[in-house]
């Protein structure tokens, strides 16, 4: 009998503090799990709960999986607390994940905001992996303070990967040592960045930017079927069988967590 | 297979429940006071088994997909298989819906896979039918049609048995001394009686003016943002989830997990969308904040999505939610108000 509801023993092998109160943490899963990048997992820490996370590595790495996590409320709370050494669990992969195939020869245009950066990073080490498939890889990326911004030791090196890669950070709120851009992401927006009628744009953040990035992006002139949202919900079962998930027709834990705007739009309260 | 019909006393039943308690573990519905509850069949309270009236106060999902159902390092404790004697056609015909969420789809839930496959069914035509009762709008009938190994149809003081299964079959291939021809007045008596519950229940529906699936279809969708609908709907609930938890379609549940000293367990809990914390996310956001949403979510969910993803009403007319509702918030009007609207599409000033 395979046990849906069971999770994989994980070892903390890292922990690097991105900000004040997220971590990232690797995690080696006692057999190795293959994911899609955009996919999610459930990531439990024993006897006390769990939690949904899309993981923020390369797919191509599966016996090493980092998850990028907020301290948000009482099951991150207490995974923020873990050690290096501690064993956790994890089970999935569920979800979709990003449809990488239909990206191939267009130019992907992503758009970050917060915490929200931890599954476009696994889809940005995605598209690194076969990185001339791709005509144009643009980030924009947007944090509340300079402080907020995760993956600081690497986000730098991402515009060198290749010549075709292009990376923008803005700060909601600047000070002294910012040197960049201040403004909400979407000041960062800007047409010409990426050629419409061939790219696709990639969206994931805090409900609030989401709404008002897609607005931006349509305002661009992309199409309601090119921007790919990740739509945070409360999936718990992860099989399509709790109920906590629905969004209109579908369950954001087997039919997303992505959607693309046009398979939403008529739906009631996506953006809350 | 080849329905079969059998003529069997209500004694012969008894003994036959008696000689197989030793196998199976036997729950059969019991009066108590104006209600029916499934308990364990026990030969000395043979006088108070109630094999016929209206469906029982326990939905049948209570049994098959338990209100806690432990799913990580889980022992059964009584590994005797069930048969559920006295089942009625309104909760039946949610096995529709709940073998839908939890055996098809990519991942079935072995869980109630097991239950469901360790349970014979025992279905029972009901022979009256109270005010609370509309399984006709819901497309439904008094009398089992689908999902039973067995139905016991009451005459007097016998059934007409139809085994409809090779489960129920066998169950009784050892014990054929019990079950006896029929005759053609055993059919009339039984068709009889299933025409009598119809009207009675027809009588119920017509006297509230009760709206059947075919007037509902749609009805959600068009008056979603009337708010003033679903908040005086809303008004006098107290979100206390009863509707869910009594409900033979609602499904939804959540995973708890309790520490342990030697390992950890994890539980599978009925969850209902009534409860504010149902759809609420990490950090907060909560895409049904208000309780209206919350309430026209379980409408939502039963008369448009269901109907969308798979053509099926999620409403089986057992009234359960109409009874155990302490704010009396009575479904039938709710779909009644859905369907006519006109109340709440006036103009504030008029």
């Amino acid at each position: 009998m395979t046990n849906p509801y069971a999770y994989t023993e994980a070892e903390v092998l890292s922990i690097v503090e991105e900000t004040q109160n997220i971590k990232t943490f690797a995690l080696r899963p006692k057999s190795a799990i293959a994911f899609r990048a955009g996919q999610f997992m459930d990531v439990t820490l024993p006897g006390i709960g769990e939690a949904p996370f899309t993981p923020s590595s390369n797919h191509n790495v599966r016996d090493r999986l980092d998850f990028t996590i907020m301290r948000a409320g009482r099951v991150t709370g207490l995974l923020h607390e873990a050690k290096v050494g501690d064993v956790v669990g994890v089970r999935g992969p569920y979800g979709l994940g990003y449809p990488l195939a239909d990206f191939k020869s267009k130019e992907v245009f992503i758009v970050g905001g917060g915490v929200g950066l931890a599954p476009l990073r696994a889809l940005l080490y995605a598209l690194f992996n076969e990185v001339n498939d791709y005509k144009k890889i643009v980030l924009k990326y947007g944090a509340r303070t300079s402080k907020d911004i995760v993956y600081k030791q690497e986000i730098g090196s991402w515009k060198g990967k290749a010549p075709h890669i292009d990376v923008e950070i803005s700060v909601d709120i600047g000070d002294g040592s910012w040197k960049g851009n201040v403004g909400l992401v979407t000041t960062i927006l800007r047409a010409g960045a990426v050629d419409i009628n061939n790219a696709v744009a990639i969206v994931c953040g805090p409900p609030i930017m989401m709404k008002f990035v897609t607005f931006k992006l349509l305002d661009l002139g992309f199409k309601d079927s090119a921007i790919y949202l990740s739509m945070e919900k409360n999936m718990s079962c992860g099989i399509g069988k709790c109920g906590h998930c629905r969004i209109g027709p579908y369950y954001a834990c087997k039919d997303g967590p992505v959607f693309t705007y046009d398979k939403i739009k008529n739906l009631q309260n996506i953006w809350d | 297979m080849e329905k079969k019909l059998y003529k069997i006393t209500r004694k012969d039943l008894y003994d036959l429940f008696t000689r197989l308690s030793s196998e199976y573990r036997i729950l059969v519905p019991y009066a108590k006071g104006e209600a029916l509850h499934f308990g364990e069949f026990d030969p000395e309270k043979e006088n108070s088994i109630e094999l016929g009236g209206i469906r029982q106060s326990q939905p049948v999902k209570s049994f098959i997909n338990p209100a806690r159902e432990k799913i990580l390092n889980s022992s059964r404790r009584d590994k005797r298989p069930l048969i559920l004697a006295g089942v009625k056609g309104c909760d039946l015909s949610s096995f529709i819906l709940q073998d839908f969420v939890f055996l098809k789809g990519d991942t079935e839930d072995p869980f109630y896979a097991e239950n469901r496959k360790n349970t014979i069914i025992i279905g029972n035509d009901c022979t009256c039918a109270k005010e609370t009762c509309f399984c006709l709008a819901m497309e439904g009938t008094p009398y089992p049609q689908k999902y039973f190994d067995i139905n016991l149809s009451p005459i007097n003081d016998y059934f007409l048995a139809e085994i409809a299964s090779d489960k129920g079959e066998a169950l009784i291939t050892d014990f054929k001394m019990f079950f006896k021809n029929y005759t053609a007045m055993d059919l009339n008596a039984k068709q009889a009686n299933r025409e009598k519950v119809t009207r009675e229940v027809r009588y119920f529906i017509d006297k509230r003016g009760t709206q059947s699936t075919a007037q509902i279809k749609g009805a959600v969708k068009r008056n979603y943002n009337l708010a003033a609908l679903w908040q005086d709907f809303a008004a006098t609930c107290v979100e206390c989830g009863a509707c869910n938890l009594v409900c033979p379609t609602c499904h939804c549940f959540l995973l708890f997990d309790e520490k342990a000293k030697d390992a950890n367990k994890r539980y599978r809990i009925w969850d209902a969308c009534l409860y504010n914390t149902f759809a609420r996310v990490a950090g907060g956001a909560n895409p049904r904040k208000h309780l209206y949403e919350r309430l026209r979510n379980r409408f939502e969910k039963k008369f448009d999505f269901f109907p969308e993803i798979l053509g099926y009403f999620a409403c089986t007319g057992c009234g359960r939610c109409i009874e155990a509702c302490p704010g009396d918030i009575d479904l039938r009007e709710v779909l009644k108000g859905l369907v006519s609207g006109e109340k709440w599409n006036k103009p504030p000033n008029d």
